[in-house]
């Protein structure tokens, strides 16, 4: 079932049936005085996969960064509206961003392992977070690295180099890290756009099999990943949230002229 | 018409810049040849080693001079540049202090001579000492440390920061086990080499540390004054007569030496560093 947001029902925005546990509401976010974000509203289905497709610049990974406030860490940034996790807005001054962040993770367009072991790399989450006892890491790291399909490519070489793995086998070894902190959210911000099309595969796939149990909203360039992966997408165009629906109807059936120009390959 | 074609032009910009090259290591080669040919022959054992008339009290006074210098300004320094590199908003206030950095660094040496001695010296009752001394010294390689730290800081790349805060690290933790780790390398070198320009100073610690004596060559507290290469090397150049002009030159070899070993650990350091963080 589909519900037309009662208020503004001319931008084909949709409210994702079943659970919701994280949405914005009329959400902006300015680099001093450039808005890259504008009154964004929507509300992300739980254990599913939103995509968020655009051109370059057109604010998907600014608004991706809202949601875990990363975007904290650049000077200059400013957010105005509401995120809403769990009904609880976490740019409120009460907010901890250090628990925030460990329930929305986050995985990076480049891959970025620490220059540590691989083992390393995947326990340094939860000893941040005070696990000391070493078979409790062995756990974790053993099976952060199995929910990220990169463990029996790694087992014989845990405690050897992170950044002498090739860049696919980085990303998946930066997604098991997120793993490792149990998140409830996974961003992803491009996750395969440095990687080769063997490599995505992989991480598409990945991606499928977490669903069963994280929420992923993943920020893409590529259309056909988009179709591919995800059950909702919303098309972002100037900071603006044109059309949010099923992943299928926005590529087989959009209601927006510039997303059925998008989609078809018009331009961006 | 072209006087050169481009093949030509290629083959003089190289001989231009092979020159340009060239002429920047010579004279450090000359130096040191001259320094060898002329002090090499006084250089023993006996002089080396000897504590009357010998250059180790001298060679003590400096390595302690130089030890003292690096606890008090390496924590100081490192830590200032960890605060405007991480912490610091981009404010009026930080802007005033990197100023104030920049302009530090290009204050000559006799000045920091100078105020060490009112400061350190005379109105802090610390006396003409090896304390006083590295105190000066540490002033002078502040700003030094402070912005090779900081390029050290700076070469850290974000996404290694970003990937340590979005797994819920905080500020500290990330500058702790992900920044620091990563810069050490650059940070250590900068570091040894401030120190070692530190060490062949010789206008701030004429009036704060140094004397000439054969009577008390070693310092037994942090409150004497100590015997240091570079003022052993001006009072036999210029006060004392019938040194040995070979005893001189093994003097300045020394010194020169003691800076270049300085500058050598600070290459070894940097490349075990690197290599360790490599595995």
């Amino acid at each position: 079932m589909v519900i037309l947001l009662a208020t503004d029902e001319a931008k084909n925005i949709i409210r994702p049936e079943g659970e919701i546990r994280l949405e914005t509401i009329d959400l902006d976010m300015f680099y001093d005085d450039f808005q890259a974000v504008k009154q964004i509203s929507i509300a992300i289905p739980s254990r599913r996969i939103t995509a968020l497709i655009g051109p370059s610049g057109c604010g998907k990974s600014s608004f991706l960064r809202c949601l875990n406030r990363m975007n904290d860490v650049i000077e200059g940034t400013r957010v105005q509206g509401k995120v809403l996790l769990d009904g609880e807005d976490i740019y409120s001054p009460d907010t901890d961003v250090v628990q925030l962040r460990r329930r929305v993770g986050m995985v990076f367009q480049t891959p970025n392992p620490f220059p540590m072991s691989i083992y390393d790399n995947i326990a340094y989450g939860p000893r941040l977070h005070g696990v000391r006892d070493r078979t409790q890491l062995d756990e974790i790291v053993e099976k952060s690295l199995r929910s990220a399909a990169i463990w029996d490519e790694v087992k014989d070489k845990l405690h050897q180099s992170a950044t002498d793995l090739s860049g696919g086998q980085q990303q998946r070894l930066c997604i098991a890290r997120v793993l490792a902190v149990e998140p409830e959210i996974v961003l992803m911000d491009e996750p395969c756009s440095a990687l080769d099309p063997t490599a995505t595969f992989r991480i598409e796939e990945l991606m499928t099999e977490l669903m069963e149990n994280y929420t992923i909203i993943i920020v893409t360039h590529n259309m056909y990943q988009a179709s591919r992966v995800s059950q909702y997408t919303g098309f972002f165009l100037m900071g603006e949230l044109i059309e949010y629906d099923h992943t299928v109807r926005i590529f087989e059936n959009p209601q927006d002229q510039r997303t059925d120009d998008y989609v078809r390959g018009r331009f961006g | 018409m072209k006087l050169l074609n481009p093949q030509q032009t290629e083959k003089l910009a190289f001989a231009v810049l092979w020159l340009a090259a060239a002429l920047a290591v010579l004279p450090i080669l000359a130096i040191i040849a001259v320094m060898v040919y002329r002090g090499g022959s006084g250089l023993s054992g006996s002089l080396l080693f000897r504590v009357e008339a010998g250059l180790l009290p001298a060679i003590v006074g400096t390595l302690l001079l130089v030890g003292l210098t690096a606890l008090f300004a390496a924590p100081l320094g490192i830590a200032a540049a960890i605060y405007l590199r991480e912490y610091a908003r981009n404010g009026p206030l930080v802007r005033l202090i990197r100023l104030a950095v920049v302009n530090l660094a290009g204050v000559p040496s006799v000045v920091y001579g100078l105020f060490g001695l009112a400061l350190f010296v005379t109105l802090l009752h610390f006396g003409r000492s090896l304390l006083a001394g590295a105190c000066t010294l540490s002033l002078l390689v502040l700003p030094l440390i402070i912005s090779t730290s900081e390029e050290a800081l700076r070469q850290v790349p974000r996404g290694l920061r970003e990937a340590s805060l979005a797994l819920g690290a905080t500020k500290w933790q990330t500058v702790r086990r992900v920044v620091l780790p990563n810069a050490l390398p650059g940070i250590i070198t900068g570091l040894i080499l401030s120190i070692s320009r530190a060490a062949g100073e010789t206008a701030p610690i004429l009036f704060t540390a140094a004397f000439f004596s054969l009577t008390h060559p070693f310092p037994k507290s942090v409150f004497d004054p100590i015997l240091v290469l570079p003022y052993q090397l001006f009072v036999m150049a210029t006060e004392v007569p019938n040194v040995p002009s070979a005893t001189k030159w093994a003097t300045a070899l020394v010194l020169v030496l003691v800076v270049l070993g300085l500058n050598l650990l600070a290459i070894i350091l940097r490349t075990r560093l690197r290599g360790l963080q490599r595995w």
